[in-house]
C-alpha cells in the first residue's frame, strides 16, 4: 500500500534556530523574546495574510492582530504541534473571522465563493499542444495565484502552500472534505490556464529559459 | 468523490478520467504520471498525460511558495503598533 506523504510536514516542522528558547521566554514575558519570535516568523504571517486577502493594508492589519493574539494565547502553546504550524492556523482562523466580518461568507464555498463560469477552469480536452514547458518559476506562479479567484486561492494556499490536510482547511472553512478537494482541483486546473496563457505572451526564448 | 478502483480504463474517457482526479492526487500523493496503472491509457490519451503532468508540476512548485520571497515582509510600523499594544496586556491564557 502506497503511503501518502504530507508535502506540507517537513516545510512547516523545520527547526529554528533560537526559537524554542524564544518561546519559552516570551512565555515568561519578556518582550525581547517576543520580539525575536516576532523577527522569525513575521515574513511567513504576512505573506499567509497577504495571499489569502491579496491587499497589503489588510494583510498589514492582519499580521498585527495576529501576532497580538499570539501575544494572548502563547500561554497555552504546548508544544504538541510545530510552533509555525500552531501560529499559522492561528492566522488562517483569524483571517477567516475578518473575512467573515467583512461579509465574505465561507460557510458554503459552493454558493459563496464558487467563482462563476467565466472564473472556473475551461475544459479543452482535445486541444493539443497545451503543456506547460517544463516548470515554472515562482514569480510567475506567485503571480497566477494572485489571480486566482478567492475561494480557489484560499483552497490552495492552505493545502499547496501551507500543507494543511483536507479534513484541516474543511474544518476551517465549514466545508465538506470533498468540496475541499474539488475546489483544490479547480484551483489547479484554473491557475494551468493562467500559466498556460502568461507563457503563450512570453518570447519563446524566456520560456525555454525559466524550464532549465 | 470517485475511486478509480472501480474503473474501466479502456473505455475511460479525457472528460471521465478528470472526474478521477481530486481523489487520485490526495492518494496518490502527486505521482499519478508514473503511476503504471495509467500507462496505457495516457499513450491513449496525450492530453490527459499533459494536464497530469501540468498539475503535478503546479503542486511542486507551490510548495517553494511557502518561503516568503524576497523582499515580502510587513512594514516597520507593524511592530510598532504591536508594541505599542502589548505595553498595556501581559500574557493570559493558558488553555489550549
Amino acid at each position: 500500500m502506497q503511503t501518502k506523504p504530507n508535502p506540507g510536514f517537513f516545510k512547516r516542522n523545520a527547526p529554528i534556530a533560537g526559537e524554542a528558547e524564544a518561546i519559552e521566554n516570551a512565555k515568561n514575558g519578556d518582550p525581547d523574546a517576543f520580539a525575536k519570535l516576532y523577527a522569525l516568523h513575521k515574513r511567513r504571517v504576512y505573506t499567509l495574510c497577504l495571499r489569502m486577502l491579496g491587499n497589503v493594508s489588510e494583510a498589514e492589519d492582519m499580521t498585527q492582530e495576529a501576532f497580538l493574539h499570539l501575544f494572548r494565547k502563547l500561554g497555552s502553546f504546548r508544544g504538541e504541534s510545530a510552533f509555525s504550524t500552531w501560529l499559522h492556523r492561528l492566522t488562517v482562523n483569524l483571517v477567516l473571522m475578518h473575512l467573515r466580518k467583512k461579509g465574505l461568507q465561507l460557510v458554503s464555498l459552493e454558493e459563496t465563493i464558487n467563482p462563476s463560469e467565466e472564473d472556473a477552469p475551461k475544459r479543452d480536452f482535445g486541444s493539443r499542444d497545451t503543456m506547460l514547458s517544463g516548470s515554472v518559476d515562482r514569480v510567475t506562479l506567485e503571480r497566477a495565484v494572485a489571480l486566482l479567484p478567492p475561494g480557489y486561492r484560499m483552497v490552495f494556499v492552505l493545502h499547496d502552500v501551507e500543507g494543511f490536510e483536507h479534513n484541516e482547511i474543511a474544518t476551517m472553512l465549514e466545508c465538506s472534505t470533498g468540496n475541499s478537494k474539488s475546489q483544490l482541483h479547480k484551483a489547479r486546473l484554473k491557475l494551468r490556464e493562467l500559466l498556460r496563457e502568461s507563457q503563450a505572451l512570453q518570447p519563446a526564448d524566456s520560456v525555454s529559459e525559466a524550464a532549465r | 468523490m470517485k475511486d478509480i478502483a472501480s474503473a474501466n480504463l479502456d473505455k475511460m474517457t479525457p472528460a471521465e478520467f478528470e472526474e478521477y482526479l481530486p481523489e487520485l492526487f490526495e492518494s496518490g500523493g502527486g505521482s499519478i504520471s508514473k503511476d503504471p496503472r495509467f500507462t496505457n491509457f495516457f499513450k491513449a490519451h496525450p492530453d490527459c498525460a499533459a494536464l497530469v503532468s501540468d498539475l503535478e508540476i503546479i503542486a511542486e512548485q507551490a510548495k517553494s511558495l511557502f518561503e516568503p520571497g524576497a523582499g515580502t515582509e510587513p512594514s516597520d510600523a507593524v511592530w510598532s503598533n504591536i508594541a505599542s499594544k502589548l505595553k498595556d496586556e501581559p500574557p493570559t491564557s493558558k488553555e489550549n
